[in-house]
């Protein structure tokens, strides 16, 4: 939404066979003023006719290319947009659009270029001790390998400013996507800042999660980039 | 002999191959032309090698020869496990690229959404009619 004066801002959001929450997650975020675009990744539960009746815009991968793949391609779409504040947000509801001013203002005022999202800062309701171990597993590798000062590294709420966005390759589809944005970060050298945030873990969140037996996925993908450029 | 000439011939065949190869990956080709190497000074010096697999434990020299071998198969294997990849990519760009030519505006705008279809490579009517025209 182009208020005057106010930077365009757009969210992100990444769904596959999401139809069940993503009219109400881009209806909450719609309702905050924010442009949305809906990337669906090839579902086939009719998540794209779902978010057309309340998305900005709605893009849709001939197949499924993952998540990764996804949210790179609404970076690009929300640039060639103009955006100059770019979001990712989750499909699946854990996330609450409110939340999202807070990381605008983090961009103003500290002048960041990056702000990550936070469950550590934050809180996480009923979150399962398996997700606890896998995410502070991922969080260690990820601060090892990038030096990155960071509490949580698998979180899917971030925002970007225009020059941020513009930095991230994002050339792992998968689930490895969220630790390349972080090495981007950290290669990028450009300012970045957490922000803590509240994730509710339902059934459902849960359920199209990822695995724990994911994260060695993670790990072999980015060993793979690492060999082969 | 025989043997040896077939061991020999095979491992030039990697070190072909790793030469081949080392534009698009240099780590997989340095990799395999140093293991063939070794394998190549083993076949002709089967004494050293029966002197390194004791030492390594591994009994007789054409055991570690045979490892050897193995061990190149394997990142053969990785290296073709690298290229899908590579073609993967291709095909994310690919994909990107018809998604992104096929936006929908949503109904939040006020334009009303144009198709209740998904984006569509073009088909083969399409081009027949246009080829028609």
């Amino acid at each position: 939404m182009q208020n005057d004066g106010l930077p365009s801002v757009w969210v992100i959001c990444a769904a596959f066979n999401e139809a069940a929450t993503i009219a109400r997650v881009v209806a909450d975020l719609r309702r905050g003023g924010y442009d949305v675009v809906v990337v669906d990744d090839g579902s086939t539960d009719g998540t794209r006719h779902v978010a057309a009746t309340v998305a900005t815009a709605v893009i849709t991968h001939p197949v499924n290319l993952g998540q990764g793949a996804a949210l790179k391609t609404g970076i690009d779409y929300a640039l060639s947009q103009g955006a100059e504040i770019l979001v990712t947000f989750d499909a699946d509801g854990q996330h609450r659009a409110e939340e999202i001013p807070r990381f605008l203002r983090a961009l103003g005022h500290q002048r960041a270029d990056f702000a990550l999202g936070s469950r550590r800062l934050g809180q996480s309701r009923d979150m399962p001790f398996a997700r606890r171990v896998f995410l502070v597993a991922a969080t260690l590798f990820t601060v090892a390998t990038t030096g990155l000062r960071l509490t949580d590294t698998h979180n899917g709420l971030r925002a970007f400013t225009r020059r941020g966005a513009v930095a991230l390759s994002l050339r792992q589809n998968r689930m490895a996507h969220a630790s390349e944005i972080l090495a981007d970060i950290a290669n990028s050298g450009l300012h970045y800042i957490e922000v803590p945030v509240t994730v509710d873990y339902t059934a459902y969140s849960l359920a199209k999660g990822q695995r724990t037996g994911d994260f060695l996925m993670i790990v072999l993908d980015l060993f793979a980039k690492k060999l082969h450029r | 002999m025989i043997a040896q000439a077939t061991l020999s011939l095979l491992l030039c065949c990697v070190l072909v191959y790793a030469w081949a190869e080392y534009r698009r990956s240099p780590a997989v080709a340095l990799l395999s032309f140093v293991v063939s190497l070794v394998g190549l000074y083993f076949v002709w010096v089967p004494s050293h090698s029966t002197r390194v697999a004791e030492f390594i434990g591994v009994g007789r020299g054409a055991d570690l020869i045979l490892y050897l071998w193995v061990c190149i198969s394997l990142i053969v294997l990785l290296n073709l496990h690298l290229k899908l990849r590579a073609q993967h990519e291709l095909i994310t760009a690919l994909a990107r690229t018809i998604a992104l030519a096929n936006v929908s505006s949503g109904g939040a705008k006020g334009v009303q959404w144009r198709s209740n279809e998904a984006p569509r490579i073009v088909s083969n009517e399409d081009r027949a009619e246009t080829a028609g025209r």
